[in-house]
């Protein structure tokens, strides 16, 4: 049994947070766009578009960093032109999101093998993987130190982004406005708040994010593209935000909790005879009972309120009763 | 002095259904008064409004305020001219307090960043100059609807408006708030305020305008003095016909019980009690009517007993079977008939046509389907004489019903409902939302089968509608019975006592108090 716990260590933190960090970001972006009363299921195709742009334009522009602005702006054209279908013709938001999904998985296959002329994955050695980087002062705390010390700009920026934005959620009058546009749109429209101008912005923010999240997958984590790479954690990410309530704090701990699990189902395919295949299985078996619990959480709710209140009807009448 | 508003030769013709919504209409108010504008469902009154507050351009016609001409294209316009409107349907946001819901659009900021303490203190400020006391911090969900109206009030006056349209907004109130509204709106006529009041009730036009203007097919039929003329001059007016206001009703002899409630409590989704050992039963050529103001468990009763929720504790018969656990195609087969509260979501599925909607409750009787297929010709033959004895003129037998105007639907409810000859009614709000015409025809139907000898259990949150109806009166209040009247001696003061939650000593000792005082 030693050997299970084994895997119980800061490593295991330390790879849990760098498998949560693109899932932090597009949950975040999904969750603004709840806020703002738009559904964005498209996560996942702005995720994918990230890690591809992502690391072409690192290539081409033979630096990472300048690669990952390029991502994210492609994320963001990516949420504008959804924003505008759904907006000027009125496109259903489940469709438009099938077809983005469906439009980019084959289209960076496409690109990659006209550029590149490879099948499953692209990578050259002039490319640059993101590079860590210590926090001074922070690295030096015992134990804490190593926890939230030593990874690339992407992961702090996720960390950024999440109080950035519950502080404009919550604190500003931006941040209001989305939560009105979300909650009642035409009492936010009756008193001259533009609906349409807040929502295409999240749809924007929403694909910066989970283009950044991509690249993390193609240039900060690994230094390759491989077909369909963000392999379903943009879907994870509408689980999270969900799981989350759309708040940023608890989205981004529900993304936390999504990576700790897939870092924890890649180490212990290291010390159990379980077959890999099933092991591997584990973070979509943990996504699958979260959502289960989510679309139950009501119901749930609502039976064990009834339940109660039964209870007390038979209690009163056994005192009436006895009396 | 000039007119605070004039609206000259409006026209508005909707070419996609054919109305000619507005025709040549004429319309004035002065500051400081309060024009009803009244007239039934589809008359034109809304688009008049949408009009005035730019969110509908007219064909033709001129708006004048102040006596200076202006163009409203956008209800920005209208706000910067100073016409406020409060809608029918609140435009607020639920989670959000009252102070942020006033406040929303022109919050007070520092680089983008608000200020709680700032917003509440201008709120209060604001509620404190129109005398109109409100909780800044309260969330909008937790207040009652009257409050929920003053906030959308407050939001108007926030935005300097001078011209106030307050669209139908006491369709919603408890007669308390309604009484509370009326004296808002004479005190902001007193402070030099225009208000435009939408109504189709007209006791109201009687108890709280100077001037009233009606409508009728989009026509502009008649702009009186409130004190040169009276409610059946309006009614005829708005009609186009006499209307009976109160439906004749013989006395009978009922029968024996046909539905009985005993002890039936039902919990909400908190696990509170929504209903808590409620009995009561409903005879044979009886209408019992059911008051109480919205929210006091009306919904959930009336789910209970028509089968569409589970109840705790209790039982309940018909026609002394007990059919507590039985399902609602049973409670149906069994006789009872269900005009639901909300005829859009609940009673009719206008996705579909008249057929369809006429059979949806007994579509699987042999009469209309043989191995799993419906029988077209039946089924339009039955349509068709649902058509001809509920007179419900504008429907056709296989077209669709999503065009006709609430009246005409709430018809095709009714004409489902009652011409399976059931024993036992129950009719939801009936007549929410109807024009003066259709409440007339519904009335009269209730009491009819009343008189061929059914039980009808009445919901109702119209006072008026219980006490022209009911031959019993039972008033709900937080989930119990609070009284229980004879309709026959029962006085509107009693029934209004039971609804705010008091008990009828009180009303005694009140009277004798106020005896005293006037001698």
């Amino acid at each position: 049994m030693t050997g299970f716990f084994s895997v119980f260590t800061v490593e295991l933190l330390n790879s849990g947070i760098r498998l949560a960090t693109p899932v932090i970001l597009a949950a975040l972006g999904g969750a603004l766009c709840n806020k703002a009363g738009v559904l964005n299921l498209a996560l996942e195709s702005m995720m994918l578009m990230g890690a591809f742009v992502g690391i072409v334009s690192a290539y081409f522009v033979g630096n990472s960093y300048i690669g990952l602005l390029i991502a994210m702006a492609s994320g963001g054209l990516l949420g504008l032109v959804f924003a505008f279908l759904y907006h000027k013709y009125d496109v259903d938001l489940v469709i438009l999101a099938i077809a983005f999904n469906l439009i980019i998985q084959e289209l960076t296959v496409y690109v990659m093998r006209v550029m590149f002329g490879n099948v499953g994955s692209w990578s050259d050695p002039s490319i640059n993987r993101i590079p860590d980087i210590e926090i001074p002062l922070i690295k030096d705390i015992p134990v804490l130190g190593n926890i939230l010390s030593g990874y690339n700009i992407i992961v702090y920026f996720s960390w950024a982004v999440t109080i950035v934005m519950y502080l404009v959620l919550y604190k500003m009058k931006f941040g209001r406005h989305i939560r009105a546009v979300g909650e009642n749109r035409e009492a936010a429209e009756t008193v001259g708040i533009n609906a349409v101008r807040i929502q295409t912005m999240a749809l924007i923010i929403s694909g910066v994010l989970s283009a950044l999240g991509g690249a993390f997958l193609s240039i900060g984590h690994l230094k390759l593209f491989t077909r369909n790479m963000s392999n379903g954690r943009g879907w994870t990410a509408v689980a999270a935000a969900l799981f989350g309530a759309n708040h940023p704090i608890g989205t981004a701990l529900a993304s936390l909790f999504f990576g700790l699990t897939e870092a924890f189902a890649v180490r212990i395919q290291n010390v159990t005879d379980l077959p890999p295949n099933l092991v591997e299985l584990l973070p979509n078996f943990a996504t699958l009972i979260v959502l289960i619990f989510i679309a139950l959480r009501e119901k749930l709710r609502e039976n064990n309120a009834r339940r109660r209140f039964r209870a007390e009807l038979r209690a009163e009448e056994q005192q009436k009763a006895a009396s | 002095m000039a007119l605070a508003l004039e609206m000259k030769g409006i026209t508005k013709y909707f070419s996609s259904t054919d109305v000619q919504a507005n025709d040549n209409v004429n319309l004035t108010v002065e500051a400081g008064e309060v024009l009803a504008l009244v007239g039934e469902n589809g008359a034109g009154k809304t688009t008049l409004m949408n009009i005035l507050y730019g969110l509908i351009k007219p064909d033709s016609g001129e708006i004048f305020i102040n006596g200076e001409k202006v163009q409203i294209g956008h209800p920005d316009d209208a706000i910067k001219n100073g016409i406020g409107m409060v809608h029918q349907h609140f435009k607020l946001v639920p989670s959000f307090t009252v102070a942020q819901n006033i406040i929303l659009g022109m919050e007070p900021n520092k680089a983008g960043f608000l200020s709680p303490k700032e917003e509440n203190k201008v709120v209060k400020e604001l509620a404190d100059k129109f005398n109109l006391p409100v909780d800044p911090k309260a969330q909008i969900r937790d207040l009652p609807v009257g409050m929920q109206q003053r906030v959308e009030i407050l939001k108007v006056l926030l935005r300097e408006a001078k011209i106030l349209i307050l669209d139908e907004p006491t369709a919603v109130l408890t007669p308390q708030e309604v009484k509370e509204l009326m004296d808002v709106v004479r005190q902001l006529a007193k402070m030099g305020y225009s208000v435009i009041f939408i109504t189709h009730k007209l006791i109201e036009v009687m108890e709280v305008a100077d001037k009233v203007s009606v409508m009728r097919a989009g026509k502009n039929v008649g702009n009186k003095k409130v004190s040169d003329t009276n409610i059946p001059d309006l009614a005829r007016m708005m009609v186009g016909r006499e209307v009976l206001l109160r439906v004749k009703k013989d006395t009978i002899q009922r029968g024996k019980p046909v539905f009985e409630a005993k002890d039936v409590s039902v919990s909400d989704v908190h696990g509170l009690a929504a209903i808590s050992h409620v009995s009561f039963n409903v005879h044979e050529g009886e209408i019992v009517g059911l008051a109480g103001v919205s929210g006091n468990g009306q919904t959930e009763l009336v789910e209970v007993i028509s089968g569409m929720r589970p109840l705790d504790g209790g039982n309940l018969y018909l026609n002394e079977q007990d059919i507590t656990q039985a399902n609602v195609r049973d409670r149906r087969n069994a006789g009872v008939a269900h005009i639901p509260e909300d005829r859009m979501e609940v009673g009719l599925n206008l996705q579909t046509n008249l057929d369809e909607n006429l059979i949806i409750s007994r579509y699987n009787q042999s009469e209309f389907s043989k191995f799993g297929f419906l029988l077209g010709k039946s089924i339009s033959r039955f349509a068709e004489t649902v058509v001809k004895s509920f007179s419900i003129a504008a429907a056709k037998p296989g077209e669709d019903i999503s065009m006709l105007s609430g009246g005409n639907l709430q018809k095709v409810v009714v004409g489902r409902e009652l011409s399976g000859q059931p024993s036992f009614i129950i009719a939801n709000q009936p007549t929410r939302g109807l024009d003066v015409g259709s409440i007339e025809f519904v009335h009269k139907t209730l009491i009819e089968e009343r008189d061929r000898g059914a039980g009808v259990l009445l919901v109702s949150v119209e006072l008026e509608e219980i006490m022209a109806l009911a031959d019993r009166i039972l008033v709900l209040f937080r989930g119990q019975i609070q009284g229980e009247l004879d309709a026959k001696t029962a006085t509107e003061e009693e029934v209004g006592i039971l609804m705010a939650g008091g008990k009828l000593s009180d009303l005694q000792t009140n009277q004798a108090k106020s005896g005293k005082e006037s001698k």
